[in-house]
């Protein structure tokens, strides 16, 4: 750990005569931008091309319906706040406002869980289900804190990043298409994000290495995904 | 640690009767005194050569609510670069009242402008005390306690009001109707005449706010004689967003994705400064897991390369070189793929989490930050080709802009731009947070501290971080899968959790920061009693203070200078503002 100095006659040499007269540092400049002429294209052209944002990506938000990947307390859960038990296909939410509670912006969040309305004999008796989740997208600054503190998985960041509407309201979004949202991405890339238990595995890539689009954004010379640590596949 | 030892202070307290030590268990001991004593002490600090507390770091309030009397205090915090040494110094602000350290350094003016602005607090012979942020007719001082979070809703806005088909859409979280107040065009007017009262010559030239060579929403004022700018001012503001006072309505947690829309550009290392403050509050920076020291070090030496990449880019494109902004965001746009995959966001990151990482590394995050660390010497060296020697760039550069090793110490410059006018402040070395005591590195230091100058140690700088972050992926390939990335804390008092709910400060008080591409952005938080939200949070920015010395550097110079002083000084807005 040292010092190092830098600075015109320290370690770059002034221009010389010759430099001077015979515009050298130019020559070399022109060198440098006339090599990249014969280069390959690296822009992506969006629309027409889209890269795949990575597995990890914290877009819109979308609340995952029961499919049989919960984590093992998710019926604890659900037994603790007295909800009751979800079918497959209905949501995972347990209306424990976790979410709400670790936002900066509690605001966003419209949840309430309402008891259902059966008779006393029924086994449901006494139970609640979650019947408003509204977000006011317009103000969530996407930081991931809402998805950390959720205990059973629901609120998750899907790959979606438009987000555009002629009227604020567009960026109210409610529990159907909050599902809706998740549904479609567990669908299209749940395999990549989370393992059986819904929860981030070691293999979950920085992205996908198959994606051309990224491809030419790295020079057309993208990274070989390998393991990161010595005990790693 | 880099702080002064309780023998030192002990010492002091023999010479000055009036002084009373507070002793903190961290470490962080600070000094108490009378304000009528306090300029005397300060010129004692600052000239005695066993202490030489040359350099001015911050100055600031604490609002002790309005029920406690006194009810402000002032913070001052100095280093000394001898003994690489930091003090708090601590008085009471009677009568609202404190005095000046404008004459004994100048880089106490913007300082107590803010104070000022936010607080309330008059000084005592400063020479033109106006607001900091705000306009001038602006009627509050937000950051008191009594002020409430969301502001006084005063004035009507329907306009902000949504409406379709003329309706009036309630409920479904419209915004209120009622807005806090802002400034009219007579403000600005107020504004700017209170900024210069005195016109030197004719023609008050207005750049910015909204021009493309100020990287930002920076309005200046040229007090022009020809082509000469006999006086020079600024009026910042304009991204005000009031993070302090944000802040202290949160936990520390929820803070860090605020940091992020600071310096946006180096959002990393903004959420790096206030992990490190609240990990040394809670006693924990030391017991962090290794990994996650190593990753943060990675990728805030990262960040700090795609930082200095748009700098470079813009300050060419504004030296009139276009391609190096278009090859420099190509290197950009692989750093910004790399931090999507890790953390899931390109720009506005918040991974970092006081107690380490939110996340373990994805599988081939290592193989995809060797394969960019390999390839970036031969792009550097690209763009040195183009600029370095180039008679252009010499000529623009060159003995522009000459900050002096005095002007660092006196207006508290810091990194770059402190570095290039030979002064090795670097909080990397001093306070070696992370990783940092473990990997090698050079800081380089320019020689005459001109705009040159800077460019070469940011060019340099680049050039270390590389070699950081091969370091730490060697040690990062070393490590298990199963290695912990967060803290787990073995006191049953304390709580610290990933996503932020109940984790708890504990009482006391901290400075502390991390070596952000724009100057030390140090963290100060203060802890009556232990709790969640801190009581006050200051940020200490490093883009502000640096920024204050422009006006003295363009005074003289022609007006073509000022874009490139100003991309030199590399101030990003969102952070001089907050
Ligand atoms: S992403 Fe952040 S801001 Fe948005 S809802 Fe979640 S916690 Fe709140
Ligand atoms: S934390 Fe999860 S389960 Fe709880 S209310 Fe939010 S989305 Fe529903």
């Amino acid at each position: 750990m040292g010092i190092k100095k830098v600075g015109l006659n320290r370690n770059i040499q002034p221009q010389s005569l010759t430099e001077k007269i015979f515009f050298l540092d130019f020559m070399k400049g022109l060198r440098t931008t006339i090599k990249h002429l014969f280069k390959k294209v690296i822009t992506v052209d969006f629309p027409f091309e889209l890269v795949e944002p990575a597995p990890r990506f914290r877009g819109i938000h979308g609340l995952r319906n029961v499919d049989g990947t919960e984590k093992d307390d998710f019926q604890a859960w659900v037994k603790k706040l007295k909800i009751k038990p979800p079918e497959m296909g209905e949501t995972r939410c347990i209306a424990c406002k976790f979410c709400q509670a670790a936002c900066p912006v509690p605001e966003i969040f419209v949840i309430k869980a309402d008891k259902l309305d059966v008779p006393e004999d029924h086994p449901h008796h006494g139970l609640k289900v979650m019947t408003q989740f509204d977000m006011d997208l317009s103000k969530c600054m996407f930081c991931g804190l809402c998805t950390l503190a959720c205990p059973t998985i629901c609120i998750i960041h899907t790959d979606v990043y438009d987000l555009s509407a002629y009227t604020r309201r567009g960026c109210v979004l409610d529990k159907e298409t909050l599902s809706k949202i998740a549904d479609d991405f567990v669908a299209r890339r749940g395999k990549e994000k989370y393992d059986e238990k819904s929860q981030w595995p070691d293999w979950q890539k920085i992205w996908d290495d198959a994606d051309k689009a990224r491809a030419k954004a790295w020079d057309n010379n993208p990274p070989k995904l390998g393991p990161n640590y010595a005990d790693q596949q | 640690m880099s702080w002064i030892t309780l023998d030192k202070i002990n010492e002091l307290k023999e010479k000055f009767e009036f002084i009373q030590i507070n002793e903190n268990e961290k470490g962080f001991h600070s000094v108490e005194l009378p304000k009528e004593n306090l300029k005397q002490f300060l010129r004692f600090l600052k000239d005695d050569p066993d202490y030489s507390f040359k350099m001015f770091i911050d100055w600031t309030i604490i609002d002790h609510g309005a029920k406690a009397e006194p009810r402000f205090q002032g913070v001052l915090i100095l280093f000394s670069p001898e003994y690489k040494e930091r003090i708090i110094i601590k008085t009471w602000a009677t009568d609202e009242t404190l005095p000046t350290l404008t004459d004994i350094w100048p880089g106490a003016k913007w300082a107590e402008r803010e104070a000022w602005d936010m607080f309330g607090i008059k000084f005592d012979g400063h020479k033109n005390l106006v607001r900091m942020f705000l306009w001038e007719t602006y009627p509050y001082h937000p950051l008191r306690k009594d002020f409430p979070l969301k502001g006084h809703q005063e004035v009507e806005l329907p306009s902000l009001n949504e409406k379709e088909r003329m309706d009036q859409l309630e409920g479904l979280q419209n915004y209120s109707r009622m807005h806090t107040a802002l400034p009219t065009l007579e403000d600005l007017e107020i504004t700017q005449k209170k900024r210069m009262p005195n016109k030197k010559s004719q023609v008050v030239l207005n750049w910015g706010p909204l021009h493309p060579g100020t990287h930002g929403t920076i309005w200046f004022l040229f007090d022009m004689e020809s082509e000469y700018v006999q006086d020079c001012d600024i009026i910042i503001g304009q991204l005000h967003r009031g993070v302090e006072k944000i802040a202290e309505n949160l936990n520390v947690q929820q803070i860090l994705p605020y940091t992020d829309r600071m310096d946006y550009i180096a959002s990393m290392n903004e959420n790096h400064s206030v992990c490190v403050a609240a990990e040394k509050l809670l006693g924990i920076h030391e017991k962090i897991p290794p990994k996650a020291k190593y990753i943060r070090t990675m990728l805030a030496e990262l960040s700090r390369i795609n930082s200095h990449l748009l700098w470079l880019g813009t300050y060419a494109l504004d030296l009139g070189a276009l391609t190096m902004f278009l090859y420099t965001f190509r290197e950009r746009e692989k750093i910004m793929d790399i931090f999507e995959g890790i953390t899931g966001a390109r720009f506005t990151i918040n991974y970092f989490r006081v107690g380490g990482v939110y996340a373990d590394l994805p599988y081939g995050a290592l193989d995809a930050i060797e394969h960019f660390i390999k390839d970036f010497p031969t792009r550097l060296s690209d763009y040195e080709n183009l600029l370095t020697r180039n008679r252009i760039w010499l000529k623009r550069n060159v003995d522009v802009g000459v900050i002096t090793e005095q002007d660092v110490y006196d207006y508290g410059l810091t990194g770059a731009v402190a570095r290039a006018a030979g002064v090795p402040y670097d909080l990397r070395i001093i306070d070696k947070y992370d990783a940092y005591s473990e990997v090698e590195f050079d800081v380089p230091v320019g020689e005459k501290g001109d705009s040159y100058d800077r460019y070469l140690v940011r060019i340099e700088e680049m050039k270390q971080s590389s070699r950081i972050v091969q370091q730490c992926i060697d040690k990062l390939r070393k490590m298990s899968k199963n290695d912990p990335f967060f803290f787990e804390p073995e006191d049953k008092k304390m709580k610290i959790t990933i996503d932020g709910r109940g984790t708890k400060l504990f009482k006391g008080e901290v400075y502390a920061g991390a070596d952000n591409p724009r100057g030390e952005l140090g963290v100060y938080i203060y802890m009556p009693k232990d709790g969640i939200k801190p009581y006050r949070f200051r940020l200490r920015s490093g883009a502000f203070y640096n920024l204050q010395i422009f006006p003295k550097l363009m005074i003289g110079r022609p007006i073509a200078d000022a874009i490139t002083i100003l991309s030199t000084i590399d101030p990003v807005v969102g952070e001089t503002d907050r």
